[in-house]
């Protein structure tokens, strides 16, 4: 297994290496997007608004949304260009299964998606003048949070399977991680009770608050985090695993 | 011997098109079998259904015993070049692909290297090892995609059209390929159009239409019950047109020389006694090649 990992973590780095335009294009468009959105905040709050930590904590936020949508993407894109290509079967003859392949590629594509990841947020801290504070505990709240996405990039990726084209959705899915990132889990209300339910939620509110507000991390909603985190995963598995079946089953797996 | 592969009644139903009808095949170490068909009979399901890609809606599948469908580990003993698909990355080289699907089908990441290399120069890849995929002609593709299925030596081979699109010299070369592979014991199912090259390489032969396994048989008992009707006789002086007369009553047909004899042995010892004393040239089991069982049992069927 580590020796699929390695190859896989190659394959991700050589297709980084070998295509930087890919890596430089959604770099820059990743950032010109933040841009637009914070401009466009600034512009409708009027020229006296002073955002001060609201921007550190708009960063976060993106950034966040950023790292979740590569997690929740990829398994999708992928799957769909290998179809498309033909590739996809072969993947299929592993004899350790699609499911721990497709589970080692999404980590071993983690590398060169933090890299992208952190090169957006330098280029961004040097156009807004925003200062993060990164506590190094703040990565497992951030873990929980990739670990759902994972959940929800593998239900995806049953649709991708079973359907090809779903990059349509994939797009407009996008926007609901947004709302699932944000949601307020302060306060008692209704909506911050389900919050603690929602995918992602718990652990995007427990990095927001380390990295934006400076807060100690909460052991107690971590715990929590982690068990929603790993809840998403195993339903995105369950019903990834279907799908294959179902797949297998009405010869989906090649074609387009 | 020991099948490497058992598949025993196997169906597949799309919608209201039956595409596999209880088709049985096995294969032992050695054997290299020729699954042939016209296009849309069933093969390529049929392959599908053997690598556990396409679940059948009944029938079983066995790999040294173990079914695909049931445990992935059963395809350690299977390496397959797909028709019409790529097999392989283009964005990737020679080697890295081979790497790749080595360490993806079990080997670990040195060996995986190892065998790599050693199969790159064994198909005269050699100097395209560290070339992207993508700037390879469409023969040297298709030998990647053998190596690919051979990179964890398995027991058994699938090679759906393995020849399609390559020159001259590459399909001598993948043909010699194969007879080797044969001889150190793979199991080799073969899927062609070329019926020369399946004739040539294949030691059974099995003809599927609309689903069905409408022929097998061993290949060269399957040609000799196709030619064994048909006899050539030549003579070494030429018949008389009364003696052709008699001779032609008893079912010898042509202008000659040759004449075609066609029927049974008595009737040929019958024909070979009127013609006594005409002292004969030859009298032989006329050839059939494979192209002609294929194109009478299709026909037929």
């Amino acid at each position: 297994m580590l020796d699929l990992f390695w190859v896989e973590f190659k394959r991700s780095w050589l297709y980084l290496r070998r295509y930087p335009s890919e890596f430089v294009g959604a770099v820059v468009s990743l950032s010109i997007l933040f841009l637009l959105l914070f401009l466009g905040a600034r512009f409708l709050a009027g020229p006296g608004a002073d955002f001060g930590e609201r921007t550190e904590a708009l960063l976060v936020g993106f950034l966040l949304w950023t790292l979740t949508i590569f997690a929740y993407n990829s398994l999708s894109f992928g799957l769909s260009e290998e179809a498309q290509t033909g590739t996809l079967e072969q993947l299929f003859l592993t004899p350790y299964g699609p499911i721990p392949l497709f589970l080692l590629r999404n980590l071993a594509g983690l590398g060169t998606q933090l890299l992208m990841l952190g090169s957006i947020a330098l280029v961004l801290m040097l156009l807004t003048g925003a200062r993060l504070s990164f506590p190094p505990l703040v990565v497992l709240p951030i873990l929980t949070v990739l670990i759902g996405s994972y959940g929800l990039g593998f239900a995806m990726a049953s649709l991708a399977l079973l359907f090809k084209r779903v990059q349509q959705l994939l797009g407009i899915s996008q926007f609901l991680l947004i709302f699932l990132l944000q949601v307020p889990l302060e306060g008692s209300g209704w909506l911050a009770q389900l919050g603690y339910l929602l995918p992602l939620a718990p652990g995007a509110h427990l990095a927001r608050q380390m990295m934006s507000a400076g807060a100690g991390l909460d052991w107690g909603l971590l715990g929590l985090a982690f068990l929603n985190g790993l809840c998403y995963l195993g339903l995105g598995l369950l019903i990834f695993s279907r799908a294959v079946r179902a797949a297998k089953r009405r010869g989906l797996l090649f074609g387009y | 011997m020991n099948a490497v592969l058992e598949a025993t009644g196997l169906r597949k139903r799309f919608g209201s098109l039956v595409a596999v009808d209880g088709v049985s095949l096995h294969l032992a170490a050695g054997e290299v079998l020729a699954f042939l068909g016209p296009n849309g009979a069933g093969k390529t399901t049929t392959i599908k259904m053997l690598a556990g890609l396409l679940w059948p809606d009944g029938g079983q599948v066995h790999l040294l015993g173990q079914s695909p469908h049931q445990n992935p580990g059963a395809l350690r003993h299977l390496g397959a070049v797909l028709e019409g698909n790529r097999n392989v990355y283009w964005r990737m080289t020679a080697l890295e692909n081979l790497v790749y699907f080595g360490v993806a089908r079990g080997l670990r990441y040195q060996a995986a290297q190892r065998r790599a290399r050693a199969l790159l120069e064994q198909l005269e890849l050699g100097a395209k090892s560290h070339t992207e995929v993508r700037h390879l002609s469409r023969g040297m593709q298709q030998k990647l995609s053998l190596a690919v299925a051979l990179m964890h030596d398995p027991e058994l081979l699938l090679l759906d059209e393995p020849t399609l699109g390559l020159d001259v010299e590459s399909a001598l070369r993948v043909e010699s390929m194969v007879r080797e592979l044969a001889q150190t014991g793979k199991a080799i199912l073969l899927t062609t159009h070329q019926l020369e090259v399946a004739q040539r390489l294949a030691s059974r032969i099995a003809i599927i239409q609309q689903g069905r396994i409408v022929l097998e048989g061993r290949t060269p008992e399957l040609l000799g019950r196709f030619a064994g009707e048909h006899y050539l006789i030549e003579t070494e002086t030429p018949l008389s047109p009364a003696q052709l007369s008699h001779l032609r009553s008893l079912g010898l047909e042509g202008e000659g020389p040759p004449y075609v004899y066609h029927g049974d042995s008595d009737g040929l010892w019958r024909l070979l006694e009127a013609l006594k004393p005409t002292p004969l040239k030859k009298v032989a089991r006329a050839e059939i090649d494979l192209l002609e069982v294929f194109l009478k049992v299709v026909g037929r069927a």
